[in-house]
């Protein structure tokens, strides 16, 4: 315990005098320490959160049977560093308790690519009947094939918010309970006379606004034009909720932070999700 | 067999899917090969004293490290929005800006990724690197400098040859999408 404290406590110090590799032979130029500080890729974050790889600069690649693979002591020292530690307001108590759930003696807990529980948020600008409109989609990683994929789950998109409103009760309009008898006639109702066909479909219809975007798409009303920014929500450690966000500023702080964090009660889960899919 | 890992001599295909520690250590140096290389090309298609045609023969080499239908994502410190080019317009941007003197250089530092493997059976990885840029105008007298992170897409793919009527197979590194993102180092 004590030997891994000072590897970490080697580690922090080190990064003001690491050297790497490095790329361009002759010429290179010497990092500070600020690029190995930073979690320069998600993939990072992953080994650095459930200590997969050695400190300082991260080139050696921690496997199952080597001496610090899931080391207690080295995760408690990467964990201090994959916080955003300067703009985000995430208590000090907050994090402590975080920080002893996921290093439990008892029930470690460890994030994985591959299971559910993680997903991506991407902000991307498409033209849409000649504006530019912002979409929010939500990505999740899925088994294919012979390997796996990022697909889209979920589009929030602007243009697309107010289109449906259906409503209820006994104002609205509707299709009478005999219409049967004459042959749904009436239907002309739904589809010719009112603004809000969706007045007459079942109590629990629910847009799928993705499929109406990609119909768009195919019809060629909807043009990708840019992504203008991605963050990450993972609900894999039991009990509690995570956004990673990247960071690009000067320091050592810097790369795929933990910018939010959220213990949950009961129903946090749900509300947070709905709010992330936004598809009230 | 240039820039060809060499996996095994023998035509064995069984349980060759998974990629061990010391086979991803291999691959890992084979690709960051790939990644030295274009660094290196980048290094002198920017360079103003490259000549054109040097610089054109270059470009080719360069982009033949890459995947077909490869793009450079570009983004700066003022705008988190993505612009797109084709690997070759890239270059041919980076050999057309207009500074009389160009020093491209290379952090000593690089990240990689673990390699997962992709639908199609082949493996997909993400090396990190960082580039200093320091462009020179004599006549304006500005100097530009920025520091670019480049994380740049490794696909890796299990191939087969024959060598002297005996099935060789080799891990094979290519190239793809890069993304370019300004730094505030």
């Amino acid at each position: 315990m004590r030997l891994i404290s000072l590897i970490f406590a080697f580690f922090i110090a080190s990064i003001f005098f690491v050297s790497g590799q490095g790329i361009g032979g002759p010429g290179t130029i010497k990092d500070d320490g600020r690029f190995a500080a930073s979690t320069k890729q998600v993939n990072q974050f992953f080994r650095r959160f459930n200590a997969e790889e050695s400190p300082t600069d991260g080139n050696k690649r921690y496997y199952p049977g080597d001496s610090l693979y899931h080391n207690k002591a080295l995760r408690q020292g990467f964990l201090k560093v994959l916080f955003d530690n300067q703009t985000s307001s995430i208590s000090p108590d907050l994090k402590d308790e975080f920080q002893k759930n996921v290093l439990s003696d008892q029930y470690p807990q460890y994030l994985n690519f591959h299971r559910e529980g993680w997903m991506a948020e991407v902000q991307a600008d498409f033209i849409f009947k000649g504006k530019r409109e912002t979409a929010t989609l939500v990505l999740k990683l899925q088994p294919e094939g012979l390997g796996y994929e990022w697909v889209i789950d979920k589009v929030s998109f602007p243009p697309f918010k107010d289109l449906f409103n259906k409503p209820v009760g006994d104002s609205k309009d509707f299709l009478h309970p005999l219409s049967h008898e004459l042959g749904f006639m009436n239907l002309r109702r739904a589809f010719q006379d009112s603004k809000m066909p969706e007045a007459f479909t079942k109590s629990s219809f629910e847009p799928d606004y993705l499929t109406l975007f990609l119909y768009e798409m195919k019809q060629d009303n909807v043009r990708f034009e840019t992504v203008k920014d991605v963050k990450f929500h993972f609900f894999q450690v039991e009990g509690w909720y995570f956004e990673v966000n990247q960071f690009n500023r000067p320091g050592f702080n810097t790369g795929w932070l933990i910018s939010n964090l959220v213990k949950l009660s009961p129903g946090d889960k749900e509300t947070i999700l709905k709010y992330i899919y936004d598809q009230e | 067999m240039l820039g060809l890992f060499l996996a095994t001599t023998v035509s064995v295909f069984a349980q060759a899917d998974d990629i061990s520690p010391a086979r991803k250590q291999a691959i890992d140096s084979l690709a960051l090969e790939k990644v030295k290389d274009l660094s290196k090309y980048i290094s002198i298609i920017g360079s103003k004293e490259t000549q054109f045609s040097e610089a054109n023969r270059v470009m080719d080499r360069a982009e033949e490290l890459f995947a077909p239908g490869a793009e450079m994502g570009v983004s700066s410190i003022n705008s988190s929005e993505i612009a797109y080019y084709k690997v070759r317009r890239y270059f041919e941007r980076l050999m057309a800006l207009n500074y009389d003197r160009v020093n491209i250089t290379w952090y000593d530092i690089q990240y990689i990724s673990d390699l997962e493997r992709q639908p199609d059976g082949r493996y997909v990885g993400v090396i990190t690197v960082f580039q200093r840029f320091e462009g020179t105008s004599i006549e304006t007298g500005m100097n530009y400098k920025d520091t670019t992170k480049k994380d740049i897409t490794i696909y890796v793919e299990k191939k087969q040859t024959q060598i002297a009527g005996r099935t060789i197979e080799f891990w094979d590194v290519m190239l793809g999408d890069v993304r370019v993102t300004e730094t505030s180092a």
